[in-house]
């Protein structure tokens, strides 16, 4: 018995000192608790975890990343969720507005502008990046500016049918009977869902006839939505389907559905989110593309909707500061050197560039030379074509669901849907 | 007399082809789905995208690899067999105890505490989502498997007590009182009269929480952080986005939750084709 205990207190002192080093050891580290946004339905974002997570971990052992990774739906949730509770995780990824509304409103984010100005950070970023947002000051560093209008085009299609480039809509109103007798369609868009028209098309038009700053006039009552500015523009989406330039059953695609019909030369052209661009390129874990790399140099090209007649500002886009990485605001002090780190390194160069290789996002970092990393990681024609196509944008104009309540825009949803249906005109 | 024999087994032929064919077309809506998801869970997803109702141009078998591995399946399968053999043995247990009690041991306040119970039927999951969430952190229950468990047998105890009473309500008295004459204590009373004669709406309640937990994902997503407290509607869901998503995993990692279900339904197929109908006629 005796011996039984005499191992047993042995046994007992030994598990306690390697125990209690470990903790000790443990204590060290400063525990950051992160909500990843991690979208793995994206063609090659499957490596985050390996590319930008484990290289974190490698780089700084003196920091400790318990991370939750969510997707979609679920992530705002939960987001909603951790608001509710006061327990928001000391770094998460977020929105300048819209589904991170609640964050910025309520101030439950940190004020990043002091930290960058602390690192000689703010003028390293785009100034478009580093503004206030929702909150009225910098809740979130975001990954780059998102313009939610991009026009892709099927040369391969408009070759075959002779046609070229339309750079007004009356070129784009004379290709329909060209296209239309081969059963091509001119422009397809996924219209199923309400925002698609609204934030990728018409958000556009509106600010081609409303100016760059409509959207602070509306606010400030210089400007209304019942004056004729903005009836153009509704006009305009009207024509679009009574001239059959987008076909009323474009109502009944589901989103993301139309891009196989456009590579596949069922339609001209193609409108989406500059954020689609990455759904052509090949997907490195099947191998394949819905534009082969060769074909994107020769069959795709991107443009920005042609000239409207009568609107006031050309080669406008709609664009909008796109999500980034944020700081809880209550956040431990003693935290938030560590948390600082880790948005640094998530938005700084080599994640920046890791996302601009996928073609998840262009950089906001000013220091990345877009066309050197296109070059040394020989990346598809596209992602040039891309950074070439920003460089054409002459005006940034708001999107409507980025700056108005959402009381509003779902209205001007739901008048876009009608349209569309031939239910009303304006 | 041969006329009228004639006649009448041309109109039950006729009945058999017009049976059979209604039976065919049922069949037909109940499997085609299942093959459509099976076939197109080889396509990638560009061969999806471009040939949405024709088979693969290849099989892609990598679907699979890359789904249980990207979804972290190895963990969630495993939690998720967890969660609903515990959600479900326990409701079972529970329901049925309850059951017994509501119908053959009442007094005057059985209708309270009865409805009390019943009226969760009615309580939307959404509507108590976030107060779950703090109560359950509160406890010091987040991020827990029995934190998970908690809610998910209280959440489904309300269906199961009011299907328990309500089927033991049709069960003779006299057969309990008969045993209590012959000296029964009531567990034996219930171990050995009520669960088996209530063996019907037993396997009922039993499918509808195996499926139910076996699918649920809001509160499994709100309730734990880390992956291994998370299942297999967490790992399906990540492949399907609101600005794009990846079919070929998609359609794997469907099918991977579907297989356990399948399995389970051609094992126990026999007694749930005779619990739903028994469960039918007299519930």
């Amino acid at each position: 018995m005796k011996k039984v205990l005499t191992v047993l207190f042995v046994a007992l002192t030994i598990c306690t000192m390697v125990f209690a080093q470990a903790a000790a050891e443990s204590s060290k580290k400063v525990q950051l608790r992160v909500l990843n946004y991690i979208d793995m339905s994206e063609p090659n974002s499957a490596n985050e975890i390996a590319q930008v997570w484990d290289k974190f971990t490698a780089e700084h052992p003196e920091i400790e990343i318990i991370r939750e990774d969510l997707f979609n739906e679920p992530f705002h949730q939960k987001v909603e969720a951790y608001a509710a509770q006061g327990q928001l995780p000391d770094v998460l990824y977020a929105w300048p507005s819209g589904r991170s509304s609640t964050l910025h409103t309520e101030h439950l984010l940190y004020d990043l502008t002091p930290l960058l100005q602390k690192d000689g950070l703010l003028d390293k970023y785009n100034p478009l990046c580093t503004a206030p947002q929702l909150g009225g000051y910098l809740g979130e560093l975001p990954n780059g500016v998102t313009a939610t209008s991009m026009m892709f085009v099927n040369n391969k299609v408009l070759k075959e049918n002779g046609l070229s480039v339309p750079k007004t809509y009356a070129d784009l109103k004379a290709m329909v009977p060209v296209l239309n007798k081969k059963g091509i369609e001119v422009i397809t868009m996924d219209c199923q869902d309400g925002w698609v028209m609204q934030s990728c098309l018409f958000s556009l038009i509106t600010g081609r006839f409303g100016g760059a700053d409509w959207a602070e006039k509306v606010a400030a009552g210089q400007m209304d939505f019942e004056d004729k500015w903005f009836k153009d523009a509704l006009t305009v989406v009207d024509n679009l389907y009574k001239d059959g330039i987008i076909n009323r059953n474009t109502l009944s695609i589901a989103y993301g559905s139309g891009r196989a019909d456009f590579a596949a030369g069922k339609s001209a052209f193609y409108i989406d989110g500059d954020w689609a661009c990455a759904s052509f390129q090949t997907d490195s874990s099947t191998g394949e593309a819905l534009f082969k790399p060769a074909a994107q140099q020769t069959d795709v090209d991107l443009m920005n909707f042609p000239a409207l007649e009568g609107e006031i500002v050309h080669e406008s886009n709609s664009a909008v500061v796109g999500t980034g990485w944020a700081i809880a605001k209550d956040i431990d002090p003693a935290k938030l050197d560590a948390a600082w780190t880790l948005v640094k390194y998530l938005e700084g160069e080599y994640v920046q560039t890791w996302r601009l290789t996928t073609g998840a996002a262009f950089p906001s970092l000013l220091s990345i030379d877009v066309d050197k990393v296109c070059k040394e990681n020989n990346l598809e024609p596209l992602v040039a074509k891309r950074a070439d196509w920003y460089n054409r944008i002459q005006v940034a104009t708001p999107v409507i669901d980025g700056v108005l309540d959402p009381a509003v825009y779902e209205v001007i949803n739901q008048v876009l849907a009608e349209i569309g249906l031939g239910k009303k005109t304006e | 007399m041969s006329y009228i024999r004639d006649d009448v087994s041309a109109k039950r032929k006729i009945g058999m082809v017009l049976t059979y064919a209604v039976l065919i077309l049922f069949t037909i809506l109940a499997v085609a789905p299942l093959l459509w998801l099976a076939i197109n869970s080889f396509k990638t997803s560009q061969d999806y995208q471009m040939n949405r109702l024709g088979f693969p141009r290849r099989f892609f078998w990598q679907n699979y690899v890359q789904a249980w591995q990207r979804g972290h399946f190895g963990i969630y399968i495993i939690n998720s067999i967890i969660y609903t053999a515990v959600t479900t043995i326990a409701i079972l247990v529970l329901s049925f105890m309850s059951g017994f009690a509501f119908s053959k041991i009442n007094n005057r306040n059985t209708k309270w505490i009865y409805g009390s119970y019943v009226i969760g039927i009615l309580m939307t999951l959404q509507s108590i989502m976030i107060p779950l969430f703090i109560v359950i952190n509160q406890v010091g229950l987040y991020d827990t498997k029995l934190g998970v468990l908690i809610p998910y047998i209280g959440i489904g105890l309300p269906m199961g007590i009011y299907l328990s009473t309500e089927f033991m309500k049709s069960i003779p008295n006299a057969l309990v009182e008969s045993a209590r004459l012959d000296g029964a204590r009531y567990f034996m009373i219930f171990r050995s009269i009520m669960v088996p004669m209530a063996a019907p709406v037993g396997t009922t309640l039993a499918i509808l929480q195996i499926s139910g937990t076996w699918n649920e994902f809001m509160l499994i997503n709100m309730l734990t952080s880390s992956m291994k407290n998370k299942s297999l509607p967490v790992g399906i869901q990540s492949f399907a986005g609101s600005l794009s998503t990846d079919y070929g995993k998609l359609f794997a990692s469907l099918m991977i939750g579907l297989i356990p279900m399948l399995i389970f339904y051609i094992v126990f197929r026999k007694e749930i084709t005779k619990g739903v109908s028994a469960g039918a006629v007299k519930g």
